[in-house]
Order: structure tokens, then sequence, then C-alpha cells
């Protein structure tokens, strides 16, 4: 079964590959191919897909338009509000579900719940409960003295807005991931640094964060390539606008924008291109420095 | 003892409002689809309506053929599901089972479109479509979907783990190749099966941005899409959009409740793996 | 149905691991592969049963050319060393597995896998999944499926290593068993040279890829046709002496120590190897004594006392009567049969006994 290729095993794989390969080359591999180069498109002709002119100037127009460099600054804001604090949580939590409590699947099954939902219906949700006049969280700020806050029409405050509802979104996956990451750490650790008279506190200074920074990493790396590619949550927390004053304009709203909205499918693609190297940045950190640290265990 | 204890209960205190905390929003919208449209715009909130008002998901099916879209979205998803599954049980094999030449150039350049965001590929694919005229088809929520390198992966992986002793004895008890993956092999992978399935079935649920770009005609829409355009058609009745919102959510919900062990350990394997 | 193998030799990347195999395996005859791991007797297994296609030679189920037939249309069974059950199926649906490949009816597939269950006694185990059985019934259920389609052929690739000593031994009764009660023709392999030796009708032994010798068991162990043959063969393993020729006719000194031994005059080498069955050593008087040493080690074991006796530099096994009183320090006198003296070529280890002369081929018809 497994010996030597030869012609006719390689004609046998490729008839078992056929399917696979015939979709994904067509939807997968071309286009990413496609993508490069129609960001050099600079004038086209999409309903005849003739192509007239190719050059740099896409990518010379995007970097001089404001408003990419507005989504750029918003999609970094919105990476840094939201990469932090979701780790931060998911890791609290997950070091609690797995010191021994009762009813540890119970509660992991809460915190997953928004895993699997629509992210579309979740942000409707939430829009309502941003509402400035009826909405919960207003309701509940008041019983501080806060003042009703215009979450979702205040420029100041939609980005706040799309944070909580990324962290509260995301939180899930990044506990299942910590705590499957967590239950991995062989227990003989807790037990040696206990012998040693480590505190509690300790314990997880020098024993689990270590033992999870892979675990950690890999968290970082996915939670920051996925807040690069935010849009549903702003399409629908913000009624298919960008927020008020282009407030919540990410990278992804923009190639939107170009795309769908104005046609501009060079500046689409360009923007999209930029998009890929960001995200193809972290995987190359994530494969680099990932290989060092899975020796770490 | 003492401390230990008291560490606990703080423990449990934190995790309760946590919990509360992550459900909340599925109360209060569960709690808005059944208020009178007095006890929704209600201050201080009204937790439990007085009257429960289930017209609301009669009325919200009034307003936009929510029907339709429910059976667009289970279309779109079990077809692209099943095609998935069919695609990647054989492409698994091949990659796990066979020998052949250009094996690992074939895979490493398949992983390696993994590392490329699936939004760069929009355009691109927006313009494929329209070449052959899928663009407003079902064949276009579908056909692109049917195929994932991530799901070849893991089931290849898992493909890898079963003994090669097994395929001997099926060829010996007079089994052919395609009869031996069909028979034993997939069987034999089902809990990676069902996770591949699951996650996808979630995904394809869930989409949002690929539906809105290739289908126009409300009569393609599927839930989310159709939930997005009924922000603007409900206006400002939250609880209708509030009802709306529940008929996508819900679905999904129920599977979780009772594929949770799955689609858990499908999540946490993804992550061992990183 | 005989089984005919014909110059057959099978290479990989860079290794021959088997070369120039040729044998014919009797209907109705169970023989044995045995050798060392890597040796060629697993890939003889896989070349028989068509899951290896050979680099050259060719095989015959009776008149038939199997060489280029896949292993699905072979009509053979086989059993694998970790049995290869289907984890998912039953034990009933694992025996019906083949009987339903070959579209047997549901209901006759069923009555025929309960008949073989039957068989192997497993009849009261066939709904649980093989997870749920002990090694031994596991081996039993991967007889059964190998028998239920009626094969001409039954393969087994070192069925028994994976259970412990106890059901070692009766399993291969019940192999045994089974093989006559069916009157199948079997090939076993296997490493363990006691299994083989009791198991078969006829052992075949390998090395390198290379068949050493064809015969039956008893002839194995008597005559070994080369050193490699006499070590590999018998337990504890058989005692070799190297031997320098000395002035006087049919006289040899042993190397590394001073002892002159009387060999027959046939033996013309200038150097010659000896081998001595430890269990064919006696004690005996000085007149008739073949060596001399001290005892150095002592062990009894069950019915054998096993000595180590210290002949200046070499060391030799010898197993005795436990009746005689014999301790560590002791000076003792080894005799032996002349017939159980085996003599070897120090150069390529070949039987240097007269009339061991034959290759395995003419030995294998002198018995048939």
């Amino acid at each position: 079964m497994m010996d030597k290729p030869t012609w006719n095993s390689t004609l046998k794989a490729f008839l078992y590959l056929l399917p696979a390969l015939l979709i994904l080359i067509v939807f997968n591999i071309y286009p990413i191919i496609k993508s490069f180069l129609m960001s050099f498109y600079t004038e086209y002709d999409f309903y005849n897909d003739i192509v007239y002119k190719y050059g740099l100037s896409n990518f010379s127009d995007i970097l001089n338009d404001p408003n990419f460099i507005k989504a750029v600054i918003n999609t970094t804001v919105f990476v840094i509000g939201v990469v932090p604090i979701s780790i931060i949580t998911s890791l609290a939590i997950a070091v609690m579900l797995n010191s021994k409590v009762k009813g540890l699947s119970f509660f992991r099954t809460i915190y997953f719940l928004p895993f699997v939902t629509s992210v579309v219906a979740v942000a409707i949700v939430w829009s309502w409960i941003f509402h400035s006049d009826y909405g919960l969280l207003n309701y509940f700020l008041g019983w501080f003295g806060i003042d009703p806050i215009q979450w979702l029409t205040d420029p100041t405050y939609s980005m706040p807005a799309l944070i909580i509802l990324s962290v509260w979104k995301g939180l899930g996956f990044n506990i299942i991931i910590f705590l499957a990451g967590l239950q991995n750490i062989n227990r003989q650790y807790y037990l040696a640094a206990q012998v040693d008279g480590a505190s509690a506190w300790h314990r997880f200074l020098s024993v689990t964060l270590p033992l999870l920074s892979p675990t950690m990493f890999f968290i970082s790396i996915i939670s920051i390539i996925n807040a690069f590619k935010v849009f549903d949550e702003i399409f629908a927390l913000f009624n298919g606008t960008a927020g008020p004053a282009n407030s919540t304009l990410t990278v992804v709203y923009y190639v939107y924008q170009k795309f769908y909205e104005e046609w501009e499918f060079g500046l689409a693609s360009a923007a999209a291109f930029v998009l890929f190297i960001i995200v193809f940045l972290f995987t190359l950190i994530q494969l680099s420095l990932g290989k060092k640290f899975v020796h770490y265990q | 003892m003492v401390r230990s204890a008291l560490s606990r209960t703080t423990v449990y205190i934190l995790l309760s409002l946590g919990a509360v905390l992550m459900l909340l929003p599925f109360v209060w919208m569960i709690s808005t689809s059944l208020k009178a449209p007095n006890e929704v715009m209600a201050m201080p909130p009204v937790w439990v309506p007085t009257e429960w008002k289930f017209e609301n998901f009669t009325e919200a099916m009034k307003v936009a053929p929510f029907d339709r879209y429910f059976i667009n979205s289970v279309i779109v998803t079990l077809v692209s599901t099943i095609g998935e599954l069919l695609t990647t049980i054989l492409a698994a094999y091949a990659f796990s089972r066979l020998n052949f030449y250009g094996r690992d150039i074939v895979f490493a350049i398949l992983l390696g479109t993994m590392m490329v965001p699936s939004e760069v590929l929009l355009i691109p694919n927006f313009v494929t479509l329209s070449n052959l005229g899928w663009v407003d088809t079902y064949s276009a929520l579908i056909v692109p979907w049917t195929a994932s390198v991530f799901a070849i992966f893991l089931l290849r992986q898992y493909f890898l783990g079963i003994p090669k002793e097994l395929s001997f004895a099926a060829k010996v008890d007079g089994c052919s190749e395609f009869k031996f993956l069909w028979y034993v092999m997939a069987p034999l992978a089902k809990p990676a099966l069902i996770t591949v399935a699951l996650l996808k079935v979630i995904n394809s649920w869930n989409a949002f941005l690929w539906p809105i770009i290739v289908t126009n005609s409300q009569e393609l829409r599927t839930l989310p899409v159709g939930l997005s355009a009924f922000t603007t058609e409900a206006g400002i009745k939250y609880e209708l959009l509030m009802a709306a919102s529940s008929m996508v959510i819900f679905p999904m919900l129920i599977l979780f409740f009772i594929m949770q062990k799955y689609i858990v350990a499908g999540v946490a394997r993804t992550g061992l793996k990183g | 149905m005989d089984v005919r193998i014909e110059n057959v030799t099978m290479e990989f990347q860079n290794t021959v691991a088997v070369n120039s195999l040729s044998t014919t395996i009797r209907n109705g005859e169970m023989v044995s592969l045995l050798g060392p791991s890597g040796c060629g007797k697993s890939t003889t297994l896989m070349l028989l049963a068509g899951l290896y296609k050979p680099t050259c030679g060719n095989i015959y189920f009776g008149e038939k050319n199997v060489t280029n037939i896949d292993a699905e249309k072979r009509e053979i069974g086989m059993v694998f060393q970790n049995y290869a059950l289907y984890p998912h199926l039953s034990v009933l649906k694992n025996i019906m597995f083949p009987l339903r490949m070959q579209k047997v009816p549901k209901r006759e597939a069923k009555d025929r896998a309960m008949e073989m269950a039957r068989l192997v006694q497993i009849g009261h185990l066939v709904d649980r999944k093989p997870g749920q059985l002990s090694g031994g019934q596991q081996q039993r259920v991967a007889i059964a499926r190998a028998l239920v389609k009626k094969p001409n052929l039954l393969l087994l690739d070192e069925p028994l290593s994976n259970l412990d000593a106890r059901l070692r031994l009766e399993m291969r009764e019940e192999i045994r068993r089974i093989q006559q009660e069916v009157g199948i023709t079997a090939i076993f392999v296997t490493h363990d040279q006691e299994e083989a030796l009791s198991i078969s009708d006829r052992v075949m032994l390998m090395k390198d890829g290379v068949l050493q010798q064809d015969s039956i068991p008893q002839e194995m162990y008597r005559k070994p046709i080369n050193s490699f043959a006499a070590a590999f063969i018998g337990n504890p393993p058989i005692n070799f002496l190297l031997a320098r020729k000395t002035e006087q006719a049919g006289n040899y000194e042993l190397v590394n120590s001073s002892q002159i031994i009387k060999l027959p005059g046939y033996l013309n080498q200038q150097k010659i190897q000896i081998g001595l069955r430890p269990e064919n050593l006696f004690l005996t008087d000085k007149d008739n004594a073949l060596l001399t040493g001290e005892v150095i080690h002592l062990e009894t074991i069950g019915r054998d006392t096993l000595i180590r006796v210290q002949i200046e530099d070499v060391t030799i096994r010898a197993l005795i009567d436990p009746s005689i009183p014999i301790n560590v320090g002791d000076q003792c006198h080894l005799g032996i049969e002349q017939d159980h003296v085996h003599y070897f070529d120090t150069e390529n280890g070949s039987n240097l006994e007269r009339g061991n002369s034959y290759d395995g081929q003419a030995n294998m018809e002198q018995y048939a």
C-alpha cells in the first residue's frame, strides 16, 4: 500500500483528490493569485473581464486615502482593545474552571454559547442592549450614576461597544483552548512546586504560565489574526454602516466598501492584499516562534 | 482550610457572575421577543413579560419570509456539509494511505493556502462566479464551500492513526480499496468526521459576508442575511427583531446542547495542534 | 491446493528482502516460516497474500499463476500479529465481513459466521466489540474471519507473539487443531523456533532473505544444514567450539584450550567448527569424555540441571541429569554420542557431516 510511487498510484491518488482539488484550485488557489494580480489592475472592465492598464497606482491610492489610513488605525485599535482583554479574562476563567470546580461542564457550556451563534444575530441583540434610551447597559450604568451613553451613535463610544461585543463573543473559544492546554500540564509539576513550598500564586507564575506559553502563544496569534478580519459584527451592530463618522471602519470593511459599494476592484484588491500581508506576517511569526515554544514542554 | 474555603467561594462567585454576563444577552433577547411593545420600551426594564406575546414570531414572519430563509439556510448548510465530508474523506485517504508523485508538494501548497484570509479571496471568487453565471444562485452559496483544507488536514491526521494492518486484512477479505474507505476507514473516523461536520454546520449556518455578496434576491437569502435586511424592514420594533434573532440563534444552540462533546473536543484539538 | 513459489525475489529500495526463493507447499500441509526479524519471512507471507508483488519470480496456487493477482482476488485467509479486527464492528460482523464482500446473502453469511465462531469456540461472544475481548479471544475471531470464506490457503503472521506465555501454548494447539479439522493448507510466520517446531509439518528457516533449510522439524533439529540453523534451533543454544587439526590424524586441538579431541577420519579441514547441543552432553568418566573442565555455574530449571563448564578459555553449557550430585568447582567429564556431534565449515558454516551435502530442496523431496 505504501509502496514506491508509480504513475499508476499517482493516477489513482489524483482521482481520489479530484473533487477536493477542483474546488480548492478554483475557489482557493486561483483567487489567491488572481487577487494578487488584480491589485495591479488600474483600469479594469469587470463586465467583460478586460484589463486595460496595470500599475502600482492602486497601492499609492489607498495609502493616500485617509479612509484607508483610518481603517488601518481603527483595526489596530480594535486589535489592541480586544486581544489583551479577551486573553486575560479567558485565562482567568479557564484557570478557575480547572481548579476542580463542581459544574465544570455547566460553566463551560455557558461560556461557550456565543461561539456557536450567528454574529449577525448577537450583534443585533447587542445593538438593543446598547440602545441609548432603553438599553440594558445604560440602565445598569445608571445604578452607578453614569449618564446614558450614545454607544452606537457617538464616534467616541462606538469602538468600545464593538470591543465589548467581540470580547463577549470570543471568550468561549479561548477558554476551551486554554482549558485543553491546562489539562495537558502534568500534575506532577504542581505537586513538585507544592512540596517546594510555592504558594498558589507562585505556582501559577512558575508552573502554569511557562508551561501554558505554547497555548498562550497560539491564542494570541489566532486572536490577532481574527481581530484583523472583523466585519460581520460591525455590519450588524451599525446597521450596514462603518459606525458613526466611520469610527469603526476596519480594513475588511474598507475592502467591502471599495468592492461592493463602489465597484473599485483594483483598490479593493490592493487593500485585501495589504490585509493578507499583515495576516501573513503574524502567521509567519506564529510558525517560526511556535516551533521554539513547542519544544518547551 | 478556612482560607481555601473562602477562595473556593470567591471562585464560584466570580464564575457565576461571568456566567450571568454571558447569558444576559440571550435572556434579554428571549424576554424582549415575548413582550408587548409598551413593555419593550419600559424603564426600568421588565424582565418577565406580563403577557407572553408569542405572536411576535408570527408577526416577524409576516414582515419577512423567515420560513424561506430558514429553508435556504438548511439547504445551504446541509449540502455544503455533505459535500465537504465527501471531498474530505476522499482527499484525506489519498494523503494518508497512497504514495504518489507530488504528494508532499500538493499537501504543502494546500496547507499554505490556510494562511490566506478568506476575505482576500472574495473579489476574484465573485468575478469567477459571475463568469460562471452563478451569482444569485444556490450554487454560489454552496459549491465554493464544499472542500476545506482544514478538514482534510484534520481527517488525514486521524486516518494516519488507523493501523495499516486493517487495510491488509480488508484486502485479504476481498474488500476493494474504495469499499475499505467506505466500510472501514470512514466509520472508524466517525469522531473526527462528526467534529468536522459540526464545525462546518456552525460556520455555514452563521456565514454572512459571502452570502450578502453573492446573492441579491430575497428568495435566496439565508437567515443571517435575511435578519440583517430585517433590521431596516422591521424599523425599530425590537420585539420583532429579537424574535427574528432568536430564530437564527436557536437551531445552533440546540445543536450545541446535543453535540457539545464533539464541538468542544474539535475546538480543543485545533488549539493543541498549533 | 499446492502452493508453488518459483525463484521469487523481492527488492525494496536498496535491500533484497527475499532472494530467489523456491519451494512447494503441499495441500493440507502446515508450514512454518522461521527466522530472525528482517529475514524476509513476513515479506514472503505478504507476497503469498498478494499484498506485495514480487520483483521477479512466480507464485502458483495449484496450476494457476497468481503472481499478478491482487490480494482481494486470491481467496486466501490471513491472520495478523495484532489481529487487525475492525474495531467498529461486532465479532459477528467481523467474521461476516469477508462473506459480505463476496456478496453472500446476509442470512447465509450469518449462519456461516456463527458456525465458524463455534468452531473457534467464541460462539457466545459474537455480539461483543473486539475491544471487549481478551487477546486470545481476539485471536480466535481473527482466525474465524480468515477461515469463514473457506479459503484455499491460510496465512498466519506471527499470530501468537502478542499473547502471554500460557495463552500462547494454548492457542498454538488450537491453531493446529483448527487447521487439521478444516484441512487447510497453512503458512505460519514466527521468530520462535519452539513454536515452529511444535506446530508445523515442515519448517522453512530463512536468513537475510535466503532460504537456509527446508525440512521437517526433527530433521532441522537433528541435522542442521549449517551453523546458522544449528544456532537458531534449540534452547539453550548449541555450543560452538573451534578446533584445529594436529599432526596426528583424526586428532584436533580446541582453540583457546589445549584439549585434544578425536574426530571422524573423513573430515579433512585445517580448522573446524564443532557444534554440541547442551541436551546431548552427559556426565561420564574420564575415559569416555570428550571434554573435561570445571563447573563454574549450576542452576536447576524444572526437570533439568544446566551447568556451565569452563575448559580453559572456553565455556560450554550442558543439560545434565539432576540426580547426579555435582557442585560448582567440581571437575567434570562431558561425553556425547558420536552422531550427535555436528561439524561445520569455518568459512561458510555448512555442515560437513557425511551424507549432509544435500540442499534444502533435495531434502524436501527426501521425506515427501
